[in-house]
């Protein structure tokens, strides 16, 4: 007990140090950090939800980004500059559009040459046009609204595969698995919460599943922030005679989702995530125990067979005492593409850092089909979702073949 | 404003020690409301037969409707209570129950014993922290304009959310009560734990309900809730109850946040979950009203389940504001409140 309060302690101080460091007339750091003195770390921002219902997420990822900072500079800083290093700027977005607006505005007042975040789209919308503003390149680690650089902003860049590629290949997967095991999926019932990802997910995985041959059965929304029980759901679910229940959603509704599917039995072939916040997660399967069995999720994902996340799993376990997650790995990943782009530059001017990211190329951490490369809207052309599924209690890469760890398991209707 | 919302028990205050024989209770009871509202009931879940063309859906959102909905009664009871007598809207309700979940998680996972047992730590811890909150936090706020007290009680949810933060960490954590499947009723599966929370909203509410009718502190509440001066002036310590009036809430919530443990991923925010449906139900029931609370969640339990049968694809809660809405509109006083 006494030590969780420390390490909380800990944890708040330098938030509440940074929190006071806001209060720094504005102008006295530049608008860029352009002018650098010699010997001065090269600052970047991290910018995610610390506190509020996504603080489990967020804080994996500052802690992820601190230790790339970490990494970067105990292997040397950044050479071309003379082995400058780098300092992270952890802020709270609070998971609140305004909240990372005047955060980020205050991080790139603070000097930040690059920003990293946010985890939700709405926050990150905010975000990329303070970037855009400012002329500070912005890296999304975490945010799938297809929004965000559709509006031919040149600072900002995502890492993490669009909703509209995670939709499309979550129904090719679909398509592909469910056909190679002889079962190829029919009816399809689709679950999904009703904010705009939800929907984004469900008209772009419809399309595409029509496309495809199949057909879409009984649709359900919900309010991810109130739901409390499906089991009304799933009886229409069940039913309906569906043979895939399509669920698009975040934690907390998953877990709800798996309690009410070993209630009521829809009689499925497979519950199938897409780009789901729950099935995918390493606490998952033992929040739910027998109930998530055989679940799928078509997300994007940390590769588990990459050596170098690997070596990246085992010392955020040793530091953190935690199985790093998914969206960590990406803000890692982000760091290090700044980094790069810093290497490549020679400078910390903001503008020179954005030509540079947008020259990367650059070997991820996740699971993708080619390296981080940024197209012309700033998508990374490398993003693509693989397949997971939890198996023997455990969530393990199953799909497509040179990611998978063991073989898909098809039809895998839950609870029986 | 406190003459303003009486409950609708509070006409007995005049009989003296709440002496009321069974007869007089009988025909208490608001017969055209009840045959209205069961009428309402019965189109309802006819309309959901048409719309859904299957029986066994229907049968699963009627009986899924009345469990939820009895939890969000659970909810607030405590909240509805607090509103009625103190005039506090209690943003802090969520993160009291949140209070009560992780005693609960603390409890099963360091003694490993039945989350049930928790109810026996969580409901006086609660109790205690309620009174403390009232004594020393917003009693100085009393009789103060309304958002004085609102933004205190937003504050206090604040800082409950993050202390719970700081000392159990962001990880969503659960509680699994043993022996946990699911039961068959009328071609309708509902799991035990369900069951057993919607069993102990009844019974608290009839609890709640006798102490309120039946007891010399009972009495007194009504009596400060029906007229402060009022209680006042016949000798009433109006600071005792309103202490003793927030920590019975506060007590409430901790019971309410035992019996979801097993029902929800339990997060420092999760508490939040249940605030807006809780005042929906509180305003719904009439406010300050213990029976309609329960009534009130079971009417939103019913509204939500059948409402997504009627309007598929759609939000829940297009149903349950319409209904909010409809009874504002038909009866600003709540459904068991007094005209003023």
């Amino acid at each position: 007990m006494r030590k969780t309060w420390i390490a909380g302690l800990a944890l708040a101080l330098p938030l509440a140090l940074a929190a006071c460091g806001g209060s720094t007339p504005p102008g006295t750091a530049g608008a860029g950090g352009a002018t650098k003195a010699a010997g001065e770390a090269i600052k970047i921002g991290s910018l995610h939800p610390l506190s509020g219902s996504s603080a489990a997420d967020g804080q994996q990822m500052d802690n992820a980004a601190k230790l790339a900072v970490e990494a970067i500079n105990a292997a040397g800083g950044i050479k071309s500059m003379g082995g400058a290093k780098l300092e992270l700027l952890s802020a709270d977005s609070q998971g609140k559009p305004e909240v990372g607006q005047s955060e980020a505005q205050r991080l790139i007042q603070e000097g930040a040459v690059s920003i990293v975040g946010t985890y939700q789209s709405a926050v990150s919308q905010n975000v990329a046009a303070v970037a855009e503003r400012n002329k500070v390149p912005f890296v999304i680690d975490v945010s799938s609204a297809d929004a965000i650089l559709a509006q031919g902003y040149k600072y900002s860049f995502r890492l993490q595969p669009s909703g509209t590629v995670l939709a499309e290949d979550g129904a090719q997967n679909l398509f592909d698995v469910s056909k190679a095991a002889g079962k190829p999926a029919k009816k399809i019932a689709i679950l999904h919460e009703q904010g705009p990802f939800g929907t984004a997910i469900k008209d772009t995985f419809s399309k595409k599943a029509q496309s495809l041959g199949m057909t879409i059965g009984p649709v359900a929304s919900y309010d991810a922030a109130s739901v409390s029980d499906f089991t009304t759901q799933m009886a229409a679910v069940k039913a309906s005679g569906s043979d895939v229940l399509m669920v698009a959603g975040y934690y907390r509704d998953g877990v709800l989702v798996a309690n009410a599917v070993k209630t009521v039995k829809p009689g499925v072939n497979a519950v199938w995530g897409v780009a789901n916040g729950a099935f995918d997660v390493p606490t998952f399967p033992g929040e739910v125990g027998a109930a998530g069995e055989g679940f799928f999720d078509s997300n994007y994902h940390l590769d588990g067979t990459n050596p170098d996340t690997q070596a990246l799993m085992k010392t955020y376990q040793a530091k953190y005492k935690d199985q790093i997650r998914t969206a960590a790995v990406l803000s890692y990943d982000a760091v290090r593409v700044i980094a790069d782009s810093l290497e490549r530059s020679g400078s910390a001017d903001p503008t020179k850092v954005r030509d540079a990211i947008a020259q990367t190329n650059l070997k991820s951490l996740i699971a993708s089909k080619g390296p981080i490369t940024f197209g012309p809207t700033g998508e990374n052309e490398g993003a693509a979702p693989i397949l997971m599924q939890v198996q023997s209690g455990k969530v393990v890469q199953t799909f497509p073949k040179e990611f998978a760890q063991t073989a898909p398991r098809y039809p895998a209707t839950p609870a029986s | 404003m406190t003459e303003q919302i009486p409950s609708a028990t509070a006409p007995t205050v005049a009989e003296g020690e709440g002496h009321t024989s069974s007869p007089r209770l009988w025909a208490r009871v608001p017969w055209t409301r009840v045959a209205i509202g069961v009428g309402f009931f019965v189109v309802a879940i006819a309309l959901a037969y048409l719309r859904a063309g299957n029986g066994d859906v229907v049968r699963q959102a009627v009986l899924t409707g009345i469990l939820i909905g009895g939890v969000y009664g659970l909810v607030a009871m405590g909240l509805t209570l607090i509103f009625g007598v103190l005039d506090i809207v209690n943003f802090a309700h969520g993160a009291f129950l949140a209070v009560a979940l992780y005693i609960t998680v603390t409890m099963v996972s360091r003694l490993g014993v039945n989350p049930l047992v928790a109810l026996f730590v969580a409901v006086p811890v609660m109790f205690l922290l309620g009174a403390g909150v009232q004594r020393f936090v917003l009693a100085g706020a009393m009789g103060k304009p309304l958002e004085n007290q609102l933004l205190i009680t937003l504050g206090l949810a604040l800082l409950i959310d993050n202390v719970l933060l700081m000392s159990f960490g962001p990880n969503p954590q659960s509680v699994k009560l043993p022996g946990d499947t699911g039961v068959q009723i009328f071609g309708a599966v509902a799991t035990v734990s369900r069951l057993l929370a919607f069993g102990v909203a009844i019974v608290l509410a009839a609890l709640l309900y006798v102490l309120l009718q039946r007891t010399r502190l009972g009495t007194a509440i009504r009596a400060v809730a029906a007229n402060e001066a009022g209680a006042q002036l016949v000798g009433i310590d109006t600071r005792r109850i309103y202490m003793a009036t927030f920590a019975i809430g506060t007590a409430c919530a901790g019971a309410a946040g035992v019996l979801v443990a097993p029902l929800v991923t339990i997060e420092p925010t999760t508490g939040e979950l249940f605030n807006i449906i809780a005042f929906v139900v509180v305003v719904l029931g009439g406010m300050g009203n213990v029976i309609g609370a329960l009534v009130g969640g079971l009417i939103i339990g019913l509204t939500e389940q059948l409402g997504a049968l009627y309007f598929p694809g759609q939000s829940p809660l297009l149903s349950v504001f319409v209904v909010f809405v409809l009874v504002l509109f038909l009866r600003p006083q709540g459904l068991f409140g007094k005209a003023s």
